[in-house]
């Protein structure tokens, strides 16, 4: 009976366990056995052991990339992340149907794809047609370049800005409303106010959530790809290694240096586990303190 | 990082700690509507102008002609109405891709949830390091090892990897683990009825309210997907509608011609977004459950 | 989430999405090719020109033993990269495909390509514009068979220059005391943009006399020549500089919907550009179609004669192919040699739809193209310009890796225009960093 029941627990489970063996661990470790090859246009293929991760974390291209995205991120998160709290918060207490309404639309850019989002605010940043430009320049900034080298990575994280924000808040909506209320009747009853509760209450119980979305946020950061790639005709800001993904991409498949490719995408895998394990474990400690 | 509770409604008694809007809110509100809201008002707004006018008239408010009857026209009878197939595609893909993620995550979440054997760990970390690879990293040999088996440039390229979903088994073990009472399942065990039929009768139809969340996400997932079908498919007749737009797109910067491509590719990301905004709006609960379980982890 | 929820919009999207997925599964995928005569060999075919789509149709309207499927895999860079993926994967290429000249040598170095000269090309060289049939040839071997050309010329705006009482520049010191009077006119207008295309940074490098690439892909397949940071390259690169740093001269990169607009706008007063830009011009203005019009590109020294060419594209059959012999005769016959322009032919879409600049020898004495008329240009025939222009196309050649080399330039170029960079180094830099790329893969590196 004992043995009967594993079988057909690992039935079950088989069609999973096949799929993550042909679509995650199968290409991973053909990827992984790709990066330890070098393949150059004359010489052929051959074994290289490391070299090519150590080229990776020498390459000025691979590191200028990963710069460009921690900026990105240390910019773009916070902001992104008190916006969304501030937001969870106010809608946590209002419950008008104008807040529900808010909450609605907010979380609405979640189902428009990342490419038709990139699109539309290519065409919403336009110097020609754009309304952006058309308030800047009425409040005298005539020189406004959303596409200018130096402006870009601002625009891009507009962008992300308006695509997951509330996304944000509504995860961490939905923690603050798991919140149960006995917490909170000690200190109504003691007259604490809102601000006291939300600052010391609720932002402390929905930790857990918070330190998830910058996590998740900080992944989605690093692997920058899709915005940048497809506005790269309005700009002469996207470089050949403007972010690590892009490098990646470029390296394999407008260069045919898969071998290389794989290693700079492995390298920046790996990057983003020590990150985001280093970030866990800080706010982990924080959270002890 | 653990799961506790997921599902679980929201207590009741939150009515003491609600407090009237004030100004200051309610403005930022309705400013924060506005500013969502203002690239699909374009988009819509767009897809009603004459090329002209796309070019020349202020860009949130109407042209001087109404168009856009004349622009779905012509998006959906360009290049022989390949629009409609790429939006069939999407169809295609995502749906099927969705359904067989979810049944094989809600097989495999009640597995892990029902019967003793070691690989919960295994899944948890699979969870958060499957987000963690690089989109390059797993496409990439995926590209090399399905075009050896000739599966490239067909439809099967992009469903199968996208069945792929651990965080759905994920979701749907802890809904199991939950929702399912272990007792329920051992009397139907006493009644002599097959683990499959058990499945099948018992288990699926409980866990509905799970399946129906986790079909959700993952068919956003594939129909937002944009990467995979940009390197696996390279007939414009098997493209979804992301990567169709985009070669739309690219085309109408180079090669921009006689054609009213600008007009297409914005008639056509209108078109692209109303399904997901239509199926989000009637169907938010079941959105609001999947970010409820992805929010107490 | 609620455990007990029938809501009626929660079955009716339930039964929405189980008919769909039944539909889906129950429905083919893909579309079946339309039926043609059995005996017909299918030629797949990759081309980017959106114009094709009736050259094709002409095509097939008109052949019975073979019929093209073609394919707008993307323009340029776009399909490239599904090249390179699938001569990578050994499967999955077309039977024909669409690459541009300086990308030939890129490819022909993994070796892709059958030799059609074995299939019935070797006998065309007489056909086809000698400097490009150099770039399609090694030695006997055919690579590919020449398309369309870009001969650059200088496109401008006749009426801006007449009602400003500005000359018309001839030279390059002409052009730029030219462009530092139109930006005194108006601080808004620029007699040109730096769009950073390297494909046209290269073509006014080329009629600046800079010849900076060495490659015989036959006689010495590891031994390269690059030389970019000679005088003849600088010279071009310091000047476009210098108009850029000195604010005469805009930056926005060409083909933006922004650019465009700007063309039509009278923000900018000239296109220094190939054959078939005035197609891309065509489609994007809007107000002062009839007020352009082509003279031939300014000269470094004056009363000189240096053309200089940007892009342009050939048809080249796969070794994946099953049909070598068919390949190669789409390859030849799709866009073929025509004596006149008639309604529907091929040429009358190529050049009254694309500008396709036909690479065929004996254009010259072609009296339907030489008097061809387009509306951008009002009543000017300016088919002369970019006749002379082709004619005077020396030899040029190209790096097996010419797409590193055009980024990197892309690149430091874009440096030198956030002012990272001074402009005097970005060749410099191109070329440290294209030699150390060559030498990484495996070449030897000659000047």
């Amino acid at each position: 009976m004992k043995r009967r029941q594993v079988i057909i627990g690992w039935l079950f489970v088989l069609p999973f366990v096949l799929v993550v063996f042909f679509f995650l661990v199968l290409p991973l470790i053909y990827a992984g056995y790709l990066s330890s090859q070098a393949d150059s246009l004359v010489g052929g293929q051959h074994f290289v052991g490391l070299t090519n991760y150590i080229d990776t974390f020498k390459d000025p291209l691979f590191l200028e990339g990963l710069k460009r995205v921690a900026i990105y991120a240390a910019i773009s998160i916070p902001i992104m992340i008190s916006v969304s709290l501030t937001a969870a918060l106010t809608i946590d207490v209002i419950q008008t149907r104008l807040a529900r309404v808010f909450r609605l639309i907010a979380f609405m850019p979640y189902a428009v794809p990342g490419v038709v989002a990139a699109l539309m605010w290519g065409f919403l940043y336009s110097q020609q047609f754009g309304p952006i430009y058309w308030v800047a320049k009425r409040l005298g900034y005539p020189n406004l370049d959303m596409f200018a080298p130096n402006v870009f990575i601002y625009s891009i994280s507009g962008i992300a800005f308006w695509a997951w924000t509330g996304y944000n808040m509504i995860v961490l909506y939905s923690a603050l409303q798991g919140i149960s209320r006995e917490i909170y009747e000690a200190a109504i009853v003691d007259g604490a106010s809102q601000k006291q509760i939300a600052w010391r209450i609720k932002i402390p119980a929905i930790k857990g959530a918070i330190v998830l979305t910058v996590l998740f946020s900080l992944i989605g950061s690093m692997q920058l790809f899709t915005e940048p790639r497809i506005l790269s005709r309005y700009t002469n800001a996207v470089t050949l290694g403007y972010t690590p993904n892009i490098y990646a991409f470029n390296l394999a498949f407008n260069q045919s240096q898969f071998n290389y490719s794989a290693a700079v995408s492995f390298a920046l895998g790996l990057i983003v586990l020590v990150v985001s394990y280093g970030f866990l474990l800080r706010s982990r400690r924080m959270a002890d303190k | 990082m653990s799961l506790k509770t997921p599902f679980k409604r929201a207590s009741k008694g939150q009515k003491s700690l609600v407090v009237p809007s004030s100004k200051t809110a309610n403005t930022l509100m309705i400013v924060g509507i506005g500013y969502f809201m203002m690239p699909l008002i374009w988009v819509m707004l767009a897809s009603t102008k004459s090329k002209p006018d796309l070019f020349s008239t202020f860009s949130l408010w109407f042209g001087h002609s109404f168009k856009l009857f004349a622009n779905l026209h012509s998006l959906f009878t360009q290049d022989g109405g390949l629009y409609l197939i790429w939006i069939k595609n999407t169809a295609i893909y995502s749906i099927t891709s969705a359904i067989g993620a979810t049944l094989i995550s809600a097989m495999a979440g009640y597995s892990l949830a029902r019967f003793k054997f070691k690989g919960v760990v295994f899944l948890e970390s699979m969870v958060l390091g499957l987000i963690m690879v690089p989109a390059t990293a797993l496409v990439m040999p995926l590209y090399l090892m399905l075009s050896k088996v000739n599966v490239v440039n067909t439809p099967w390229a992009v469903i199968l990897p996208s069945l792929l979903n651990p965080f759905a088994a994920f979701l749907i073990r802890v809904y199991v683990l939950e929702s399912i009472p272990e007792e329920l399942i051992q009397a139907a065990r006493i009644d002599r009825a097959g683990e499959f039929r058990i499945f099948w009768q018992i288990v699926l139809p409980m866990l509905r309210p799970a399946l129906v969340t986790v079909f959700l996400f993952s068919l956003v997932a594939s129909w937002n997907n944009f990467f995979l079908p940009l390197v696996m498919l390279s007939d414009n007749h098997l493209y979804p509608v992301t990567v169709g737009l985009q070669a739309w797109f690219a085309q109408a910067s180079q090669e921009s011609g006689n054609s009213v491509l600008y007009n297409l590719v914005i008639t056509g990301a209108l078109v692209a977004v109303l399904p997901l905004i239509t199926s989000f709006l009637f169907l938010q609960r079941y959105w609001r459950g999947g970010i409820n379980a992805g929010a107490v982890k | 989430m609620q455990k007990t929820l029938r809501s009626g919009s929660f079955k009716k999207a339930t039964a929405i999405f189980t008919t769909a997925a039944v539909a889906a599964l129950m429905g083919t995928f893909g579309v079946s090719a339309p039926a043609h005569a059995a005996s017909a060999v299918h030629v797949k075919v990759w081309a980017w020109y959106p114009n094709f789509k009736e050259v094709v149709a002409k095509y097939n309207a008109t052949h019975t033993d073979i019929q093209i499927d073609w394919t707008n895999a993307g323009a340029g860079g776009d399909e490239y990269t599904k090249l390179k993926t699938c001569i990578k994967a050994k499967s999955g290429c077309p039977d024909v495909a669409m690459i541009e000249f300086q990308t030939l040598p890129t490819f022909s170095i993994l070796n892709p390509f059958v030799d059609m000269g074995k299939y019935g090309a070797s006998n065309a060289d007489g056909r086809y514009a000698g400097w490009a049939w150099a770039q399609a040839t090694s030695g006997k071997v055919v690579n590919a068979i020449p398309v369309d050309g870009g001969p650059m010329a200088m496109l401008y705006r006749k009426d801006l220059f007449a009602a400003n009482n500005i000359k018309v520049p001839t030279t390059w010191a002409e052009y730029a005391s030219a462009a530092a009077a139109i930006h005194k006119l108006d601080a808004n207008q620029y007699i040109a943009t730096y769009g950073n295309d390297p494909g046209w940074a290269t073509g006014l490098m080329w009629q600046g006399g800079c010849l900076p690439y060495k490659y015989n892909g036959t006689a010495a397949k590891a031994t390269v020549g690059i030389n970019l940071n000679q005088a003849s390259c600088k010279k071009v690169l310091s000047y476009w500089g210098d108009l850029v740093s000195q604010g005469l001269v805009d930056t926005k990169p060409f083909f933006s919907t922004d650019a465009g607009a700007d063309f039509d706008t009278g923000k900018y007063w000239t296109w220094v550009a190939a054959g078939w830009t005035p197609g891309y011009l065509s489609g994007v203005l809007k107000t002062t179609t009839g007020k352009w019009a082509v003279a031939p590109t300014p000269q470094w020294t004056a009363g000189a004669d240096a053309q200089g060419d940007w892009g342009g594209s050939s048809f080249t059959v796969m070794n994946q192919t099953k049909h070598p012999k068919e390949a190669t005769s789409v390859a030849m016959n799709l866009y073929p040699p025509q004596k006149t322009i008639d309604a529907g032919s091929p040429w009358d879409i190529g050049l009254n739809s694309a500008f396709l600049y036909p690479l065929v020898t004996g254009v010259e004495s072609n009296a339907a193209f030489v008097n061809h008329t387009y509306p951008v240009f009002a009543d000017q025939q300016p088919n002369p310009i970019y006749i002379h222009a082709s004619k005077k196309l020396g030899a040029f050649q190209w790096t097996p890796f010419q797409d590193f080399i055009y980024s990197t330039l892309h690149d430091e170029t874009a440096q030198a225009i956030a002012k990272k960079e001074p402009w005097a180094s970005v060749l410099d830099n191109v070329q440290t960093k294209a030699v150390a790329y060559a030498k990484k893969q495996g070449f030897k590196v000659t000047a």
